[in-house]
């Protein structure tokens, strides 16, 4: 996953905010302990997201301490007893993982000495995670495997984001615990994150790919093959084509998580659901933020 | 049974307005048209049913056993579907009503290139649809309505799905806030030009100026 799935802040309140703060800290002290100090870096909202969820059912208490990184800074966390942490610590490794190796085989031989340094140093961490965690690095594998297949038949949009959906779908359904009549919504809600993930990715590197003759399912689809470079106002159709293809996908993501129970963290589950990813969307696709400089954004 | 304002969550103290305004949300959320199309639709009404009880329950013991207000208010509905004369794909569409989306896309899949007419299309793809693959549902939608513009089962789905894209029910709406920038003031001098332009035609919208 990519950090797309985070909480719109100006909507949330104080306290939720801070509380969705501690589960983003709580995760990264696990990850630390678990997988070193180096797994740190592969932290992420989108498993900070997994972490709430899988909490859902439980009763957690906060406590004060120091920062790991910062020792100066204060800092809250949210410890539970369960495995939800460690799921989610498991996951952020695996993604990052197969993050990695995916870059490794894109990219050439000097350009790709980076990230295989890096992978040098996740592959005996994404190791560990699957020992503990067999059927979750099954799923990711499969995914990865799924999506490499269908990118390289160039497949239509829908069968592209299928393997993330199915991987998503998989990993919230199991998080249904004693409940089974939660799991087909909480599938759905999986099912439909994941594939607003995917096309997100893709809507976000749509330009670069077009540049460097990558795949990306949005540009059979807008019938952009064989160019380069987008006028301004192709730019913008296109911009407006995925943000429709985004919010069909997220209408469907609302009425699925409007049926699962979401427990303790329900009001930043919700404000990510209805705020936070349309929010994304129009950071991305109509402020383009990424493109401009830090300074311009403040 | 659950308890009933737990249901609804609102607390025992809530007023008859708070709790009528929490089953309302509720009744939003959970309203069985919106999931008429997606698998959902059975959790979906379990959970109507739960909140039209618990409203029940709460107004009937408020006001001492007397039954009254909302009940049976929103529920039911939603059948959808059914038969439309001349179907030329009656088995497919009672799979589909009956949730046996594969069983129905394998004989979709089936039919002869020239066999496949606007009912063909409007059926696939609301198996796409449910199967969670909108971007070739509403292809299949928009080829169905291109078909037959005249049938309302067909501009129905594509308009359902056509509402969901616009970013109303989720994601993000570009116009919005674009339009609707209208307060008092603009009304007003709206209602002033108006005035004039009539009054240059020899006509008066508002007599006093």
């Amino acid at each position: 996953m990519f950090g797309y799935v985070r909480p719109y802040k100006p909507e949330l309140l104080v306290r939720e905010y801070d509380q969705y703060k501690a589960v983003y800290c709580e995760l990264c002290r696990v990850l630390g302990k678990e997988y070193g100090v180096m797994a740190r870096f592969a932290l992420s909202y989108d498993c900070a997201f997994y972490a709430m969820l899988a909490l859902r059912e439980e009763q957690v208490e906060e406590r004060r301490g120091r920062c790991v990184c910062n020792p100066l800074k204060a800092c809250a966390y949210l410890p539970s007893s369960g495995e939800a942490y460690k799921k989610a610590a498991a996951l952020c490794v695996l993604l990052t993982y197969h993050k990695l190796r995916d870059d490794c085989m894109d990219e050439g031989f000097f350009s790709s000495l980076g990230s295989r340094l890096l992978l040098s140093i996740a592959s005996p961490k994404a190791k560990k995670a699957a020992q503990r965690y067999p059927s979750m690095a099954g799923a990711v594998e499969r995914a990865m495997e799924e999506q490499r297949k269908a990118e390289g038949e160039g497949a239509g949009v829908d069968r592209c984001a299928e393997p993330t959906a199915d991987l998503l779908r998989e990993l919230f359904g199991e998080l249904c615990g004693c409940d089974e009549r939660q799991r087909p919504a909480l599938e759905s809600f999986g099912y439909f994150l994941g594939r607003w993930v995917y096309l997100m990715d893709a809507a976000d590197d749509l330009g670069e790919d077009m540049r460097k003759g990558s795949f990306n399912p949005f540009i059979k689809r807008l019938g952009l093959e064989g160019k380069k470079e987008l006028s301004e106002e192709e730019r913008r159709a296109a911009d407006n084509a995925c943000n429709e293809a985004l919010n069909a996908t997220a209408a469907r993501l609302a009425l699925a998580a409007n049926l699962v129970e979401l427990g303790t963290f329900g009001p930043i589950i919700e404000n990510v659901v209805q705020k936070g990813l349309g929010e994304i969307q129009r950071e991305i696709l109509f402020l383009h933020v990424k493109e401009k400089p830090k300074r311009e954004l403040r | 049974m659950n308890d009933p304002y737990k249901v609804l969550g609102v607390s025992r103290s809530a007023t008859d307005e708070e709790i009528k305004d929490a089953y309302r949300k509720l009744a939003k959320k959970y309203h069985p048209d919106q999931y008429a199309e997606s698998p959902l639709k059975e959790l979906a009404d379990e959970k109507m049913k739960e909140i039209n009880e618990a409203y029940d329950t709460i107004t009937a013991q408020r006001r001492g056993g007397s039954r009254g207000g909302y009940n049976a208010g929103y529920g039911g509905g939603a059948g959808g579907g059914g038969y439309s004369a001349g179907s030329s794909f009656g088995d497919v569409r009672s799979l589909i009503m009956s949730g046996r989306f594969a069983d129905a896309e394998q004989i979709l899949n089936g039919v002869p290139a020239d066999r496949r007419n606007a009912e063909w299309y409007f059926l696939k793809g609301s198996v796409l649809y449910r199967r969670g693959w909108l971007e070739e549902a509403k292809d299949h939608f928009s080829r169905a309505c291109q078909m037959d513009p005249s049938n309302p089962e067909y501009s129905a789905a594509l308009n359902q799905a056509m509402s969901q894209r616009g970013g109303m029910y989720g994601g993000y709406n570009p116009n919005r806030g674009m339009s609707s920038d209208c307060n008092a003031c603009d009304m007003c001098s709206g209602l002033l030009m108006a005035d004039c332009c009539c009054e240059c035609m020899g006509g008066d919208l508002i007599r006093c100026c």
